[in-house]
């Protein structure tokens, strides 16, 4: 054959093999199916099929090819063997043919291709976003160190809450001394729960804001009871802690769901069983147990010591109570319903907890800053909240006493219902409002980071 | 169309430009038996940090003038069906057995022998690692060579060359073998 046949045909092919007819196959192909190929050592069994499709691709392209052109098989080997072709600037629009006999040529194109998708990918992102989001600028490096960020922050806060808590702890015992006389006995238990379903009944545009800061209010009784307890009982680790916690939430809830009119011997016992354990509290499961007693009791005495304290401690532990109030705020909105709940609803319940603890987790961590301000803040109310809390309560219960007659289905522990129509005493409704406040704001907060 | 086929690929390997022969080499042999550690032995990488291989390995080891491309498959039973699709072309079969392994020396025996009888297979030699002699409970290759019968093969060059991947002991030889099998039976 005559040399410059030969050169002909060679540059007819590499004219092919840089015309449209030959790219754009290839090039789909190539994108379509390189999102496998990773730059891992070791390849992918799916890979081999890959392969073989690209082969039967460009051996039919090349085919179609010849055809067209007129060229036969040994023109073609010819050409290919000359020595034109096999010069360097050639070798590269020859790769992609090359690709069908050398399986690790094909697999690094298509890893290549893939990293120049995913980097366009990228462009593309910075180009709409202005920038890129934070999980895409840096590798998994980076991730990890975060994370341990996260860890530190969260130990940081756990411990923080913890040392609160052993306050209150400290605080609740001295208050519990004080009010042992009169919360040892509570015939007027049910008659608070009046109030409080009477409330819940009536729909005053009120009502909505009653029932939920109810709802705040049980939750940190709950968890501050709790909270009371738990750091002396356990070694506190993070776990513990949280389990501790929330279950007693979860508890009480339930427990409320039991019609409220045959309780009153129960209550009475629980109420003995809550009275007692704060002063010998000495078992974990005590300490489990008495906020979920508590709470479906309703006792007046009990639950307005409890929230008392939480007064209290509500503004000097600013970062705990916050976080259970929203907890506990979301987990009334969900159940309102209570006395239908059903099994599956109650699970979701419990499903809905976990995820709420995880929240709070990273709320903690991010509402770090604004808290610090808050805290100050709060270190204001601090000190008005305590002197009047006790004077109210004689008088709180003495309200439920007098107006609760009706019985109710309504759960949450009533303790300070300031707002609602019965006229309670001024500097509650102020705390209230405080801690709406507070809790808006947190509301708030987390909105903006949960929800993006 | 079929030899135009054949055509092609011929011209594509032409169009390398390598004058080094390239050898098709293909790895074999049960799970845990050891391929990939042998694998990176050969090319002399960290045999420390091998976990179960779920799809295939490929090493390219120059030796003797020739570049050796061996192809390491896992050997999980699930993955064992897939081996017939890398056979094609294949120059020379690697089988690895775990020496110390006597309770699957059958079940190792019985896939040996569905591979030989493969059809793109046929003639192609065989040579068969008796791994991990580095184990006090290993038998020794001459045992394994009679459990799998390979004094029967008449159609292939066979050899069987007791190793271990993790200390390099015999691998080498093995290799030399390789090589000069090859240089024969292609010159």
């Amino acid at each position: 054959m005559a040399e410059d046949d030969c050169e002909w045909v060679v540059e007819s092919i590499v004219g092919y093999l840089g015309s449209p007819e030959w790219i754009i196959p290839v090039t789909d192909f190539m994108e379509n199916k390189c999102t496998v190929f990773d730059d891992e050592d070791e390849n992918k069994l799916s890979y081999t099929e890959i392969h073989h499709q690209y082969k039967k691709l460009v051996e039919k392209l090349l085919e179609n090819y010849m055809q067209e052109v007129g060229i036969n098989d040994q023109q073609f080997l010819d050409a290919c063997t000359s020595p034109f072709a096999k010069s360097r600037t050639l070798q590269s629009v020859f790769q992609p043919v090359l690709a069908t006999d050398d399986f690790q040529l094909f697999r690094s194109l298509m890893v290549q291709k893939n990293i120049e998708l995913q980097l366009q990918a990228l462009r593309v992102i910075k180009e709409r976003n202005g920038e890129l989001p934070e999980c895409l600028t840096d590798g998994v490096d980076v991730m990890t160190e975060l994370e341990q960020q996260e860890l530190k922050i969260l130990q940081e806060v756990l411990k923080k809450s913890k040392e609160e808590y052993d306050e209150q702890m400290s605080r609740r015992l001295l208050l519990e001394e004080e009010l042992g006389s009169t919360s040892s006995c509570c015939p007027d238990k049910p008659m608070a729960e009046g109030i409080e379903s009477t409330n819940a009944i009536c729909a005053s545009s009120q009502q909505s804001n009653t029932a939920k800061a109810k709802a705040e209010e049980s939750g940190e009784n709950s968890s501050i009871s709790n909270g009371h307890h738990t750091p002396l009982l356990n070694g506190n680790t993070a776990t513990e802690y949280n389990l501790v916690n929330v279950n007693p939430v979860r508890k009480e809830e339930r427990k409320t769901a039991v019609p409220a009119g045959g309780q009153e011997n129960g209550a009475a016992k629980s109420q003995a069983a809550s009275k007692f354990n704060p002063d010998f509290g000495s078992s974990s499961v005590e300490s489990r147990v008495l906020p979920a007693v508590r709470a479906p009791v309703k006792c007046g005495e009990t639950s307005v010591s409890a929230s008392l304290h939480t007064k209290e401690h509500g503004s000097s532990s600013q970062t705990a109570v916050e976080s259970w109030l929203e907890e506990a705020h979301r987990e009334a909105g969900f159940s309102k319903p209570f006395t239908e709940l059903t099994a599956s609803q109650q699970e979701q319940l419990q499903q809905r907890a976990v995820y709420l603890r995880q929240q709070r987790d990273k709320l903690h961590a991010l509402k770090k800053e604004q808290q610090k301000t808050k805290q100050t803040a709060s270190s204001d109310e601090a000190p008005s909240s305590p002197t009047p809390a006790p004077a109210t309560t004689p008088e709180a219960v003495g309200q439920s006493q007098r107006n609760g007659t009706c019985p109710p289905p309504h759960p949450l522990p009533p303790a300070q219902n300031s707002t609602n129509p019965s006229k309670q005493k001024e500097i509650s409704a102020e705390e209230r409002k405080k801690l709406q406040k507070r809790k808006h704001l947190a509301d708030k907060l987390k909105e903006e980071v949960i929800k993006k | 169309m079929g030899e135009a086929q054949k055509g092609l690929l011929s011209v594509v390997e032409k169009l390398k430009g390598t004058t080094e022969r390239e050898v098709r080499i293909v790895l074999l042999g049960l799970d845990n038996a050891g391929k990939t550690t042998l694998l990176k032995s050969l090319a002399s990488e960290d045999v420390n940090t091998i976990t179960p291989t779920q799809g295939f390995n490929i090493k390219s080891v120059a030796s003797h003038g020739m570049k050796l491309n061996v192809w390491d498959i896992g050997g999980q039973r699930k993955i064992r069906p897939f081996w017939k699709k890398y056979l094609e072309n294949t120059d020379l079969l690697i089988y690895v057995i775990d020496s110390a392994d006597k309770k699957r020396f059958e079940e190792t025996g019985l896939e040996l022998s569905e591979l030989t009888d493969e059809e793109n297979l046929k003639g192609v030699p065989v040579l068969v690692f008796a791994n991990k002699q580095d184990l006090a409970t290993a038998s020794p290759a001459s045992e394994i060579a009679e459990g799998l019968n390979l004094h029967t093969y008449r159609d292939r060059e066979w050899q069987i060359q007791a190793c271990s991947a993790v200390s390099g002991e015999g691998v080498q030889d093995g290799m030399n073998w390789i090589c000069n099998n090859i240089v024969n039976k292609k010159k």
